[in-house]
Order: C-alpha cells, then structure tokens, then sequence
C-alpha cells in the first residue's frame, strides 16, 4: 500500500518530467535553428518558368517608357481635372460592365455562390446605383464586394498550367494562360463582339470606350506600379514575382 | 483508473491552454504594436514632421515590439553568405529604411486604416500565423502575419498582402540580383533607390 502511494507521485513527476523535456527539447531546437530558418525555401515557392527572360525585360522598359511618359501625363491630368467621386464613379460604371465576365467566370468554376453576388450587385447597382456609377449594394451584407473572377483564373482551376511568363507591350504581365483568359474575357465583354450589346458598333465608339475605360482605372494602376518601382531592387524581378504569387493565389482560393 | 485519466486530461488540457493563451498573447502585442505604428503616422502631433523623421519614429514603434532583421535576413535567404560582414549590417539597415519609407509613404494622405486581428494558426513548430483585414478608403485587404519563435522571442518573418508574400517578393528580387551582382551592386542599388523620389508623397498604395 505504501508502494503504491509513493508510485503515484512518482508517476505523475515523470509524466510531467516527460513534457518538461519535451518542450525543453523542442525550445533548445528552435534556439539553434534560426540560422538554418533563414537559408530554407520561402513557404510561396518563386519559381517561375521564364523562358523570354531577354525579350520580357526589354517590353517590361518599353512598357515602363510608355507608361511614365504618356499614360502617366494623361493621368494626371484626368485626377488633377476630376472631382475624386466622379473618378470613383467612372471606375464603378467600368467594373459593373465587367459582369458577364465576372458571372461566367464563376459559373465555369462552379462558385454558384459568387456567381449569385455578382447578380445581385450588378441588378441593384445597375437600378438604383444609376448604371453602375454608384455601389448601393455595399451596404447589404450578402452582396458585399468579393473578389473579382476570370477567365485566366477559371483555366487555372481546371488545371491548366502558367505556361511562360510574358510582358505583354502595352498590357503589362500576364502568362500563355492568362493572354488565352484575356481574349477569353474579351470575348465575353458586353462592349466587344460576338457579345456586343450595341448596334452598328464602330471601332471609334469602341476605342474610345475602351480608353476612356482604361483610363478611369489607370490612376491605381500607375500608383501600384509607381510604388511597386519606388521599393523594388529589380523592378522586373518583383513585378513577375508579384503577379504569378496574387495569380497563383487566386487561382488556389 | 478514471482518476489517472481524468487528471492526465487535466496536465494536457492546462498544457493546451497555456498555448493558446501564448497564442492570444502574440495578437495582442501584434494589435498593440499595428495602433501605435498607425498613431505615429495620423497623430495631430507628428502631422507636420519631415518624412525621414515620421519614419524614424514609425521605426521606433516597430523596434520595440519586433526585430525587423529577422525578416529582411529571411528575405535574403542563403544570399547573405555572399555578402561581407560589412555589406550585411549596410544591406540590413538600407532595406529596413527602404520598407519604413514605402510603408509611411503608402499610407499617408489616406484616411486611418481600421485593421482587425482574426484568427491565429499554429502552422509548425515553432510558428504562427495571424490573419487579418485592413479596410482602407472603403477596400477591404488581406493581410497575413508569419511569426516565429526565435532566439530573440517571437518575430514576424513573413507578411502577406492579398496572396503576395513580401519576403518572398523580395527573396526572388535578390536570388536573381546575385546571379549577375554583388554585393556592393545590391547596396549601390538600394542607395539609388532611398535617394530617388520614386516614391514621393503623391503615391498611394
């Protein structure tokens, strides 16, 4: 009987020894890691097939040329002459107009739920948002903004690889995946054929569209961009790091 | 026997608890350590102060919850072997600077972001992360804390912003600088960048 008594204890003071030793182990590891932590692989792999490494880098200077000296001029005149709810509401009319792209996209991956948003956003902002220039359907909970679906991203959930990593002139990154979900998109806009909502559609109407579209949009993407060189070692190198890792994200989501 | 199980239950249930509570512990210094950064930037007090010394006390605010070289060293990776002892701490301290400024700059002229802490991961030994929302000028962002249990205590190695990774960004920018340069390239080129005004007080995130 007095064995037992004094096993018990006994028992529990190795049980909680054990544990001691344990953490204490675990702790000791993780002290004389931190060298080793420092040289392992990144958790977001950054491999990316580049294979027109030479040819991106001189599109991605040409692109750079274009945008600092004419895309950036004409947007800063368009933010310097536009009242800031006005630039908000052109940007908003421009996003509405993307629906079917963004409803298709999400029925092609089978995200019925997203697809259901997107078609309550579009009806209430298209009415009582006055086609779009107004985002009324903000302030109900289940059509609150989500994150914006494409063609490029449905081919990804298919599982069609990146392909090569491009710098499209003009157009910026992409991959052979996302320039086939691009024409994709295309395909599906309201504003382009075989889709094209509006009649004898000439190509001045629909370049002017299509640039007065771009730029509403061009003042947050020449900002990111401005940022995204402004703190870059190689503006190049982080840019198409960035874009495979927001798209690989995307995809994965 | 009941007994034994019962208050083996009870050591483990204690020892679960303690971590998730060390857990919790790490969101609140994380929480405490976001407000103070973002009072320094929108306080009335240092509205007027000169960039370099907005960001002097940004740094100041970060410094005293966490270590920035531990995520500046994970960015480097095995890169920093190919450095000297003196073009480690020069490397270390120009990206530090080069981060505060994108940082401070990106964030001014906007309004207080709100930004709330959710859940906390445990995702290995040793490691954590803490998710979290940023809603700025009525956009809603992801943002992902990557901590670690270090030497030094718990560091944050890893943010990620809406799918992208910065230490990762930048581990591939530096992987692909030493292909073609060194290391007293890689400090000409963070100088060039700290004086250059690319990201001046027009840029916003």
């Amino acid at each position: 009987m007095k064995t037992q008594k004094f096993k018990r204890p006994l028992t529990w003071a190795s049980l909680i020894g054990l544990l001691a030793a344990t953490s204490l182990t675990a702790q000791v590891q993780n002290l004389t890691g931190d060298e080793d932590f420092y040289i392992e692989d990144v958790d977001e792999s950054t491999d990316v097939y580049d294979p027109f490494e030479s040819v991106n880098r001189f599109t991605f200077k040409f692109n750079d040329f274009v945008l600092s000296n004419t895309f950036q001029p004409l947007t800063d005149v368009y933010t310097a002459i536009t009242p800031d709810p006005v630039e908000k509401g052109a940007s908003n009319f421009f996003h509405n107009l993307g629906y079917p792209v963004r409803l298709a996209s999400n029925l092609l991956q089978c995200r019925f739920e997203g697809a259901w948003v997107e078609t309550g956003r579009f009806a209430i902002n298209s009415t009582v948002g006055i086609v779009g220039v107004f985002t009324p359907a903000d302030v109900y909970e289940c059509f609150a903004p989500i994150k914006s679906e494409d063609v490029g991203q449905v081919f990804g959930a298919w599982g069609i690889g990146e392909g090569p990593y491009l710098i499209l002139p003009f157009l910026g990154p992409s991959n052979l995946r996302d320039l086939a979900g691009f024409f994709g998109d295309r395909a599906l806009s309201p504003l382009n054929e075989p889709l094209g909502v509006i009649d004898d559609w000439k190509w001045e109407w629909q370049f002017a569209l299509s640039g007065t579209g771009y730029t509403a949009r061009s003042p947050q993407i020449i900002e990111r961009y401005k940022k995204l060189k402004g703190s870059s070692i190689d503006p190049y190198s982080s840019l198409k790091n960035g874009y495979t890792q927001y798209r690989r994200g995307a995809v994965a989501e | 026997m009941i007994s034994f199980f019962f208050k083996t239950f009870l050591v483990f249930g204690l020892l679960l608890g303690a971590t998730v509570s060390a857990q919790e512990a790490q969101k609140e210094k994380l929480q405490g350590m976001i407000d103070a950064t973002l009072d320094v930037i929108y306080s009335d007090t240092h509205a007027r102060l000169p960039a370099k010394e907005k960001q002097a006390k940004v740094r100041e605010k970060l410094e005293s919850s966490y270590d920035l070289d531990v995520m500046i060293r994970y960015a480097i990776g095995k890169n920093w072997r190919r450095m000297s002892e003196g073009e480690q701490l020069e490397v270390l301290e120009l990206v530090k600077q080069l981060v505060l400024k994108a940082y401070v700059i990106g964030l001014e002229g906007k309004d207080r972001p709100s930004v709330s802490l959710g859940e906390v991961t445990e995702t290995g030994k040793s490691r954590i992360e803490i998710e979290s929302t940023m809603v700025l000028d009525t956009k809603t962002y992801y943002i992902l804390y990557r901590l670690r249990q270090m030497e030094s205590g718990w560091q944050i190695y890893d943010i990620v912003a809406e799918n992208v990774s910065v230490s990762s960004n930048y581990r591939g920018q530096i992987d692909d600088h030493f292909r073609k340069g060194s290391g007293a390239d890689l400090i000409a080129r963070l100088e060039d960048l700290l004086a250059k005004d690319e990201i001046n007080e027009d840029t916003k995130i």
